[in-house]
């Protein structure tokens, strides 16, 4: 069983020989970009750069995807704000979004732009998937990312106000979380027509930490249902931070798999949501995978398997500064402890 | 002076204001403080502080979230408003200046301004940097200012990696300044290893930490205004 028929089996609901290990949201290394003399600035803007450095996490340690994008302003940029991918970095700094489309809250009644698919880099996107694809596709399942309303929300105008708002005007902002996700559909759709195997819906603001479960059923729940509804391609719906009180809600998004981070209690949600529902997580990309030591990274893989995830699966991106002989332990001991279980 | 009672009104119309994210009833009552003589610090204290420690309690047994909070740092903000110019600088042995940024990288800047709202009630003079700031801004504008304190903010893991640098180029140059990181990917392990002095999670956690040293200002007023009567 190599590792795409590992992934798409899991995805089906079928028997695998052990868990897989694979993300589905940014995982480019140092290593790779080192080796293929890239600069980190470049890669969000050219589609070969891009594919050839989303395979070289699986070509140097046998990690059992591709995924691409590897920054997460996509959409916004495709909507309209402006962004700053920070050229003159000498290290490595993710894109941001540097201009809002929504400055106050009687902006809020925007409209989606009609040649969406053809703005901002949803082409070099395409294009990156296409190349991936040919690349590595035959050895592992290609995936991508969108954004889940209420994050991209988050980008379009100032988070601040759209928290307050959240509480204050929901309907308001529950018509703006509509248009969001009618946005990250087409450019989810766009992806889907390139060939993706999986698509990983990010609502990385909505967090427990920041809104109640009452605030994110009523609220953001619903434009998730309609998203994870149109997509044709295998779905993985991932929320950080402190994610229990929610997990249920999100599995009545119906995505194929959910994503949890290290704040999660997996054992507990596994009791909540019973032996066949596919959850995916959840160490510490950071504190475990970059600064950890091998042993801590052998210990935490083998706790997540041991608590019950199907995928072995980081919290967040992967840093791109990982030690090799980090990822090197954990692809190992996945493959060591992964079909004891 | 006020009248024992009327004062005690005004300041649990303070506090409440705040902790019912009023900012029309902490105007008011921010005024109603003035009219009636009340003194300004203590107004901000024992009425709009001790209205957000009670937000940071709600908080913390998730009652509140963080639209509530950020509602109930309006409300504070409108009566601190009002209050702010007619406070006496408080005579305690502390004062000071602070240098606040989120690190550049990083657009997120709510757990940042939560923490500044506490620097502000506190009297200590904010040289905000904003979001997104160049690292180097950090240590120029701290030589600059001669702040005792600098605080840099994360919310991505992504752009927390910058803050080490930041904390050796300023200790370097100045030992005395104490830093503090804050942000969902920073711990005590990091800040530790990277020679800080202090750090908070999240938003919640900032605000508790700041409020833990508000609060800890306010315990030596009264001390000082006990010993001195």
């Amino acid at each position: 069983m190599n590792s795409r028929e590992r992934v798409l089996k899991l995805f089906k609901g079928e028997q695998v020989d052990r868990v897989p290990c694979f993300s589905g949201m940014g995982n480019v290394t140092e290593e790779g970009i080192k080796k293929l003399e890239y600069k980190f600035a470049a890669i969000h803007l050219d589609a070969e750069m891009m594919a050839k450095t989303a395979a070289s996490t699986y070509k140097l340690f046998g990690f059992e995807c591709g995924v691409v994008p590897v920054d997460l302003c996509v959409e916004a940029e495709a909507m309209g704000c402006v962004i700053n991918v920070y050229p003159h970095a000498e290290g490595i700094l993710y894109p941001t979004i540097k201009e809002k489309l929504i400055h106050n809250e009687n902006e809020m009644d925007i409209a989606i732009p009609p040649d969406l698919a053809a703005r901002g880099r949803v082409p070099l996107l395409k294009e990156a998937i296409k190349l991936l694809k040919e690349d590595i596709g035959n050895e592992v399942a290609v995936g991508s990312y969108v954004l889940g309303p209420f994050t991209l929300a988050g980008q379009i105008m100032e988070l601040n106000d759209l928290l307050k708002l959240s509480f204050k005007k929901a309907d308001k902002v529950a018509k703006l979380l509509d248009v969001m996700a009618d946005a990250i559909i087409i450019v989810a759709k766009e992806y889907e027509s390139a060939g993706v195997d999986f698509i990983t819906v990010r609502e990385m603001g909505a967090t427990s930490d920041v809104l109640s479960p009452r605030v994110f059923k009523n609220l953001i729940l619903p434009p998730l249902q309609k998203i994870i509804k149109e997509l044709k391609a295998y779905s993985v719906l991932h929320i950080c931070g402190k994610t229990n009180d929610i997990v249920t809600f999100m599995m009545e998004a119906k995505p194929t798999a959910i994503s949890v981070e290290q704040k999660n209690d997996v054992v507990e949600t596994r009791k909540k949501l019973g032996n066949d529902a596919l959850i995916f997580g959840n160490y510490d990309p950071y504190n475990v995978l970059v600064s950890g030591t091998e042993d801590l990274v052998r210990s935490t893989i083998r706790k997540c398997i041991d608590d019950g995830v199907s995928a072995i699966w980081p919290g967040c991106d992967i840093w791109p500064t990982v030690p090799p002989q980090n990822m090197t332990a954990m692809m190992d001991e996945t493959k060591k402890y992964g079909g004891k279980k | 002076m006020a009248d024992e009672a009327k004062k005690k009104e005004i300041l649990e119309k303070l506090r409440n204001g705040v902790i019912q994210y009023d900012e029309d009833t902490c105007k008011e009552a921010a005024q109603e403080a003035l009219d009636a003589g009340l003194d300004a610090n203590e107004a901000i204290f024992d009425g709009l502080v001790s209205g957000m420690e009670e937000v940071g309690r709600l908080f913390e047994a998730q009652e509140y979230f963080v639209p509530e909070i950020l509602m109930c740092a309006d409300a504070l903000y409108a009566g601190l408003d009002i209050l702010k110019p007619h406070c006496k600088q408080m005579d305690i042995g502390v004062k000071g200046a602070v240098v606040i940024g989120t690190v550049e990288g990083d657009v997120h800047d709510i757990g940042k301004n939560l923490v500044k709202m506490m620097f502000d009630v506190a009297g200590f003079t904010v040289y905000d940097l904003g979001r997104d700031v160049p690292l180097d801004k950090f240590v120029e504008e701290q030589l600059k200012t001669d702040s005792e304190l600098v605080c840099l903010s994360a919310m991505m893991t992504t752009s927390m990696v910058g803050m080490p640098k930041v904390i050796e180029k300023i200790k370097e140059k100045n030992p005395n300044c104490m830093i503090m990181i804050g942000g969902a990917p920073t711990s005590k392990e990091l800040a530790d290893k990277w020679g800080a002095d202090g750090y908070a999670e999240d938003a919640s956690n900032a605000l508790k930490e700041a409020i833990k040293m508000v609060s800890f200002l306010k315990k030596l007023r009264d001390e000082k205004a006990a010993r001195q009567q």
